[in-house]
């Protein structure tokens, strides 16, 4: 038996046989031979079009972003400047394989240096279609097939490598390199696969066919267990099983304390997709709908914002909190011309962009989200406040934006509105902003890092801060003493420690990722309020 | 004869610039024509028919890009050409 260690890139736990995939050599990109040209040149082309029928086939099996991937590859093997490239090579006595290496690593380095991030990443597209092209020359095939149940163990795994996969059969996933935040993270926690990246060394110590126990959870890969280890393994596998099924009641139960007191149970949300989640977990309501994302491709006008509130308000049929747009240095938007920032998180960001740039950024989002109100249940929240006079001035701008349609004869309705509590400041001079707002929602991670002075990106130095350290709890406390309702909408709310807590210092709603509704409904049903406040009290002072 | 060549200037529209996807259906439709096409951007020209070179400019939103077309289509491309660079194809 042997452990090795890696990152943790999608949770959960596996026990299975491995399917190793080897990576292919690489090409010589020197090797020239005495060659027939035009044989060599015909045999490219026809690699090539092997290599357009295959990408065609996994084209339409692909969606989403992977299916973009896929269509720009299909149009850069198509492509006739990379042929002349290659076979002017090829009549200089390079073969086939030299010669398309070559090509394309010229136009990879182009784009890898341009300025223009998303750009610069079709790099890696370019360098796809190479590997493609030689793998058809080589008469070898580039896609994992898994015919029995495995754990697939590789050095990298491409996002056209995963496309035909059959997910039933794929148990857990293994890789030498990768992050945290990576593709394959991305795709794994999608599709619920437990996965380790950055193993180390993994090829050389994994044989194929040997019993593997990956735990996503610590990132660990057990190779060959003994029977503790095993059994170890199996009974959590049966633990998680239960829980999973244990915590399916609770999505229809109302979040309440023991003694039946309401604590809201509500889920953040980004997205279309994550609005039905959280109707599926049985969110209460959703306490954060983070707007940015929608902007990800330019902010979107008001008719095209309304029309995407409308959507996730119906699905959700429920009480819907907006986060207007949280845009700064570190989300760059395209269109809009945000300079970059020594310091982005203490920047021009969230509700000082939005009163500095009104006509662009925040009056179009609020008369969309106000004409949406006119039908659902929507509150209006404002980020990265820090004094009353901003949302003094917020408040100005949203009463222009209702004689603006009144006179259009629009319809609308007046809706609540909040802000983040997520500044220090705003944190101990919540009082004065009383009868300026009519709710508060406590962004725990951007309160943190403000506090400890943390940069919560930052591997050096991320453990200083402590999440539930005397110094967020007084905030909270003091927060809640302003009077009004306080949410909390950052990931302390879905933490188990911090929801008894949290709760016994007065917070009334709680916003989590929606697949953790379940288990915050099942945590605060565990305890009475008076013991959740007796805990917080001794936490806010005892050692 | 001479051969004839027609040459526009344009502003690209598109709002992420000359991405995978507006230069995909910016190169299919470019292969659509019989005469040459080339698309220059500052002192760089390249083959408006290869997605690999046209990635390489490096285009943006508002950018001012130089069209060029040769043939005896060139009227009818570069009428095509030229509105599908300055419209937003996403």
């Amino acid at each position: 038996m042997k452990v090795l260690q890696g990152i943790r890139a999608a949770p959960g736990l596996a026990i299975g046989s491995t399917h190793i995939i080897r990576p292919a050599p690489a090409v010589d990109i020197t090797e020239q031979r005495m060659v027939d040209a035009p044989g060599e040149i015909s045999r490219l082309e026809r690699a090539t079009e092997q290599a357009i029928a295959r990408l065609d086939t996994l084209r339409s099996a692909a969606s989403g972003d992977t299916a973009g991937i896929l269509e720009a590859q299909r149009e850069m093997l198509d492509d006739p400047e990379l042929k002349q490239g290659a076979d002017a090579l090829i009549e200089a006595g390079f073969t086939a394989g030299a010669a398309i290496a070559r090509v394309t690593t010229d136009y990879a380095e182009q784009l890898a240096s341009l300025p223009d991030p998303y750009l610069a990443a079709r790099a890696e597209d370019v360098r796809e279609v190479s590997r493609r092209i030689v793998a058809e020359l080589r008469g070898i095939s580039l896609e994992v097939r898994l015919d029995r149940a495995a754990i697939l163990v590789a050095q990298d795994l491409a996002p056209a490598e995963t496309v035909g996969l059959d997910t039933t059969l794929l148990q857990a996933i293994v890789t030498e390199t990768g992050s945290a935040t990576g593709h394959l993270a991305i795709v794994a926690q999608g599709l619920a696969i437990p996965a380790v990246v950055g193993v180390t060394g993994a090829l050389d110590q994994i044989d194929e066919g040997v019993t593997l126990i990956v735990d996503g959870d610590r990132g660990t890969v057990t190779i060959d267990p003994d029977a503790a280890s095993h059994n170890e393994a199996q009974m959590r596998q049966a633990i998680a099983m239960r829980d999973r099924e244990d915590l399916k009641v609770y999505r229809d139960r109302p979040g309440m304390t023991a003694d039946g007191v309401r604590i809201e149970a509500f889920a953040n949300i980004g997205s279309l997709a994550e609005a039905h989640k959280a109707v599926e977990m049985g969110a209460e309501g959703v306490g954060l709908f983070r707007t940015e994302l929608i902007a990800a491709n330019g902010l979107p006008s008001e008719e095209a914002q309304r029309a995407i509130y409308e959507e996730v308000a119906s699905v959700l049929q429920r009480p819907l909190v907006v986060r207007t747009f949280d845009i700064g240095g570190d989300k760059p938007v395209p269109g809009l011309d945000i300079p970059a920032e020594a310091n982005p998180f203490l920047g021009w960001r969230g509700i000082r962009l939005a009163l500095d740039r009104p006509e662009e950024v925040f009056l179009p989002q609020v008369r969309s989200l106000l004409r949406v109100a006119a039908t659902y249940d929507l509150r209006i929240m404002l980020p990265m406040v820090t004094v009353p006079q901003e949302v003094e001035e917020a408040r100005l701008l949203i009463e222009r934006a209702i004689k603006d349609l009144e006179r259009e004869g629009q319809r609308f309705r007046r809706v609540p509105i909040g802000i983040m509590v997520e500044t220090p400041a705003a944190a101990v001079t919540l009082d004065q902003f009383e009868g300026l707002i009519d709710f508060a929602s406590i962004g725990t991670n951007d309160l943190i890092q403000y506090t400890y002075a943390v940069d919560r990106t930052n591997a050096r130095v991320r453990e200083r801060a402590k999440p539930l350290g005397k110094a967020t709890l007084r905030l909270v406390a003091q927060i809640c003493r302003a009077g009004m309702p306080v949410a909390v909408c950052g990931q302390l709310a879905g933490d188990e420690y911090a929801v008894p807590l949290l709760v016994g210092l007065g917070v009334c709603e709680l916003s989590v990722a929606p697949a953790r509704v379940p288990a915050i409904k099942r945590i605060l049903s565990t305890r009475t309020l008076a013991e959740m406040q007796a805990q917080a009290q001794q936490a806010l002072v005892g050692p | 004869m001479i051969e004839r060549i027609i040459e526009r200037r344009v502003t690209l529209g598109s709002k992420s610039g000359l991405h995978a996807r507006p230069a995909s259906v910016f190169v299919q439709n470019a292969k659509g024509f019989q005469g040459q096409i080339t698309l220059s951007k500052d002192d760089k020209t390249v083959n408006a028919k290869s997605i690999l070179s046209v990635l390489t400019l490096g285009a943006e939103q508002g950018d001012q890009v130089v069209l060029k077309v040769s043939g005896d289509d060139a009227e009818r491309a570069i009428d095509r050409l030229a509105s599908l660079l300055e419209e937003d194809l996403g």
